[in-house]
């Protein structure tokens, strides 16, 4: 955390969904943005910095988009914990509230809960760009008059009057006028919530009466609430017989009834609907048969594009980073540092570097996908689908970002406000061929099916993801009969006009969750690669040098030098704490096929799993030959790379003399690989979103288990060929 | 068929009415804070294509809605 957000005030930005906030959020902050963790609430949540026109700054604290303070999904839970707790560490000291001015008869039931909350707000009222294209003419000046807040037309899309919010929000901290409740309340309550809410105030000492009433709206999950306060808020609610949900229906038509006519005086509609497009599009995207049929197209040309975006872009940081090794190599002296930089940690970051592109071009084109508005099409073709499988629509969404990584696409899932489908989507997305898998398959489609065809090895390639999908669908279906609930689910959900993308979104989010990306999974791929390096290079003893003097002892003379090296090398490994714990584990992948050294690549592959290249590389140690392969990856099908490392895994030997890599070993580790839990930080996650460790072990061992059994399958039932 | 009410499943593509009322308490918060209100005309613009769900406008605004959602909501007769 920085030292000045202790200090500094803070702002939430809040609004509707698909009030373009997210658009505001990036035009107040740009590049000064993160995903921060909230200590209140335990989840991620966007913040940023803002710079004032004085100097001063503010931190920007992005929350999630909502329709009233009566939240049904924890994503919207979020905003009502937050804001119904001063106490909260990011109470804001100020709010933002983004309205769509071309709905704004739609968008202000929020902003009027939050003014009885007595919080000072700027009203922006977003989308000023296409009101004025669509003739809409808004009095600003008598709608900040009639709820004596400030009021700014602005534009997300085109950054119109940004500076003039900014200065807005400035005055606002500066005289830190907050509304009182008492003097004038938007909503005066009736006579039952008065009662309630009255007596809330007392027995917990509140001084707000609507924040009173909503503790008793919501006391039976309110995170910040003690025990103690829960069972006063719950006396309270059934000795006056608070019927919270009639309470908040009436509450809700009673907030509408009083800023509609606000609205009428303030807004002048032309009379013509001007979106007939958005109409247009939606009659081939949701027809009955071209819908369902456009999607599947759309995913397979995202799909394509990843695969042959890997054939173009994957040389060139191979490349790349491999004459990054040679210099750092051949510049360092000759120690055990060097040594481990070169053989160690930078192999291991070229492997995830390597695919950085990939994960870039995934998340850009599922973002482009989100900000024109075709995702929550998807939700409302596949709902029916999807709830067949215990899910629901919305996580279409998710599994198709569990293409590119689980990991955000786990936190996507917080929109869904069933427990129990939201649960089996973020236990099902990881069986989704994310793209860390992606180099593995390459590796080992070609072991197993050495003598087929590209094409075959593609259509292999492809199936991977069908497999997953299939892993990911009959597991959702398996969960679905188990698990209990009685949250109501509910689809609900807005489709939003169809706009073109701002680009700035865009690459704001891509830049994001990239970031994101290498930063979680390089860190861990650094501390593996550092672990693997130690217990490869250590042993018991001297192990390792016996092992080494015993081999050039028994070199023969017209064996080329390099090959004698790579030789010492694989005995040394034998010898070391590396070896000897794959040794150990043997006996239980040899029915899968495996021997040690693969059971030393899965075993770093737990942490995550596009490890597995890197730790080949180094168990096979190829550095002789691997520098060779990096110079000719560059002008190499996708299916032709690790071409010498796959030669030599072709030729090693079970000790009983068969060859380890067969069709079946080759099958059973592509599926071992598709559905083991082999992931970090998506366990990390999984345990955040779910607040016990009890899901993710338990996904570990289900997922992990369903690999073995799969792969035993495999290995047993394919010739050994 | 004379009743009262109906609902969406009863209008026809493309045809309107005006709501009148809700019939599950919860439905009915979740719906009316998205501005599904007494009085607000419901268009039915096509049905899912695996069924099971509405797209519907209301007052110009695009909804999607499950079938359970869409009956809760009693239309003008």
């Amino acid at each position: 955390m920085n030292e000045t957000s202790g200090k500094a005030p803070k702002v939430a930005l809040i609004g509707n969904p698909n009030s373009g906030k997210s658009t505001v959020f990036n035009q107040l902050t740009g590049l000064r943005q993160k995903t921060g963790n909230f200590p209140g609430v335990t989840v991620e949540i966007k913040e940023g910095r803002l710079r004032f026109p004085n100097g001063t700054e503010a931190l920007l604290i992005d929350l999630p988009g909502t329709y009233s303070l009566y939240p049904t999904s924890s994503d919207e839970k979020i905003v009502t914990t937050v804001l119904a707790n001063p106490k909260d560490d990011f109470f804001p000291d100020a709010l933002v509230y983004v309205a769509d001015v071309t709905h704004l008869e739609k968008h202000l039931l929020l902003f009027t809960q939050l003014l009885d909350l007595g919080l000072p707000i700027v009203l922006a009222l977003n989308m000023a760009d296409v009101a004025a294209e669509n003739g809409i003419k808004i009095n600003a000046g008598k709608l900040a008059e009639r709820f004596d807040v400030p009021v700014v037309s602005i534009s997300g899309r085109t950054g119109e009057n940004i500076q003039r919010l900014l200065l807005e929000l400035e005055k606002l901290l500066q005289n830190g006028k907050i509304h009182k409740y008492a003097q004038s309340p938007f909503y005066p309550l009736r006579e039952p919530e008065k009662q309630v809410a009255d007596a809330v105030q007392l027995n917990l000492g509140i001084e707000n009466p609507y924040q009173a009433l909503l503790l008793a709206h919501h006391h039976t999950w309110l995170p910040f609430l003690q025990k103690q306060e829960r069972e006063t808020l719950a006396a309270i609610v059934q000795t006056k017989d608070f019927q919270s949900l009639r309470s908040q229906v009436d509450e809700t038509l009673e907030r509408f009834d009083r800023f509609t006519p606000i609205v009428r005086q303030t807004v002048q509609q032309p009379s013509v609907e001007s979106s007939g497009l958005t109409d247009r599009i939606d009659a081939v995207l949701t027809n009955r048969w071209l819908g369902p049929l456009i999607f599947f197209g759309v995913m397979l040309l995202v799909f394509m594009a990843i695969f042959f975006g890997y054939d173009i872009t994957g040389g060139w940081v191979e490349n790349a980073t491999g004459a990054l090794i040679d210099v750092v190599g051949s510049s360092l002296p000759d120690n055990w540092f060097s040594s481990l930089l070169t053989n160690g940690v930078l192999p291991g970051l070229q492997g995830i570097l390597v695919f950085v592109p990939q994960i870039a071009l995934l998340f850009l084109l599922i973002t482009i996908l989100e900000e024109v508005g075709y995702m929550a099409r998807a939700v409302f073709i596949f709902d029916k689908t999807m709830r067949r499988f215990g899910m629901n629509g919305r996580s279409i969404v998710a599994l198709v970002g569990g293409g590119a990584c689980a990991v955000p696409a786990i936190m996507g899932t917080r929109t869904i406000s069933n427990w129990k489908e939201r649960l089996i989507t973020v236990m099902v997305t990881p069986f989704i061929s994310c793209s860390a898998r992606i180099p593995v398959y390459l590796v080992l489609i070609p072991v197993a099916l050495p003598t087929s065809s590209w094409w075959t090895k593609s259509l292999v390639f492809g199936g991977m993801y069908f497999f997953g999908l299939a892993a990911a669908l009959g597991a959702a279906y398996i969960f679905k009969k188990i698990l209990r609930t009685s949250d109501p689910s509910y689809l609900a959900l807005e489709l939003p006009v169809y706009r073109m993308p701002h680009w700035k979104n865009v690459w704001l989010t891509v830049w994001e969750k990239v970031k994101a990306f290498i930063g979680g999974a390089g860190k861990i791929i650094l501390y593996i690669s550092i672990a693997l390096w130690v217990l490869g290079n250590t042993g018991p003893g001297n192990a390792l040098e016996n092992a080494e003097t015993q081999v050039r002892a028994t070199a023969k003379a017209e064996v080329s030098q390099d090959s004698i090296e790579d030789l010492v090398a694989a005995k040394r490994l034998e010898a070391s704490f590396a070896g000897r714990i794959g040794k150990t584990i043997e006996p239980a992948i040899l029915p899968l096929g495996y021997d040690w050294k693969i059971g030393i690549a899965l075993l770093s592959s737990f942490a995550a799993r596009e490890v597995f290249n890197g730790t080949m590389y180094t168990i096979y140690s190829l550095e002789s030959v691997g520098r060779i392969e990096e110079e000719e990856a560059s002008n190499q099908r996708p299916f032709e790379r690790y071409g010498r490392l796959r030669q030599q895994m072709s030729r090693d030997k079970f000790s009983n003399g068969q060859r380890v890599y067969t069709l079946a070993t080759g099958i059973s580790l592509l599926i071992f690989y598709a559905l083991a839990m082999q992931c970090m930080s998506t366990l990390a996650v999984v345990r955040r979103e779910t607040g016990s460790w009890k899901w993710p072990v338990f996904q570990f061992f289900f997922m992990s288990g369903l690999a073995y059994l799969c792969a035993w399958l495999a290995y047993t039932f394919l010739p050994k060929l | 068929m004379q009743r009262r009410y109906r609902t969406i499943s009863d209008l026809k593509l493309n045809e309107s009415a005006l709501t009148l009322a809700f019939t599950d308490p919860a439905l009915a918060g979740k719906l009316t804070a998205m501005g599904v209100l007494p009085g607000a005309r419901i268009e039915l613009v096509r049905p899912a294509p695996f069924g099971a769900a509405y797209y519907i406008k209301v007052d110009g605004v695009r909804l999607a809605l499950r079938e359970e959602e869409a009956a809760s909501i009693l239309l003008e007769s």
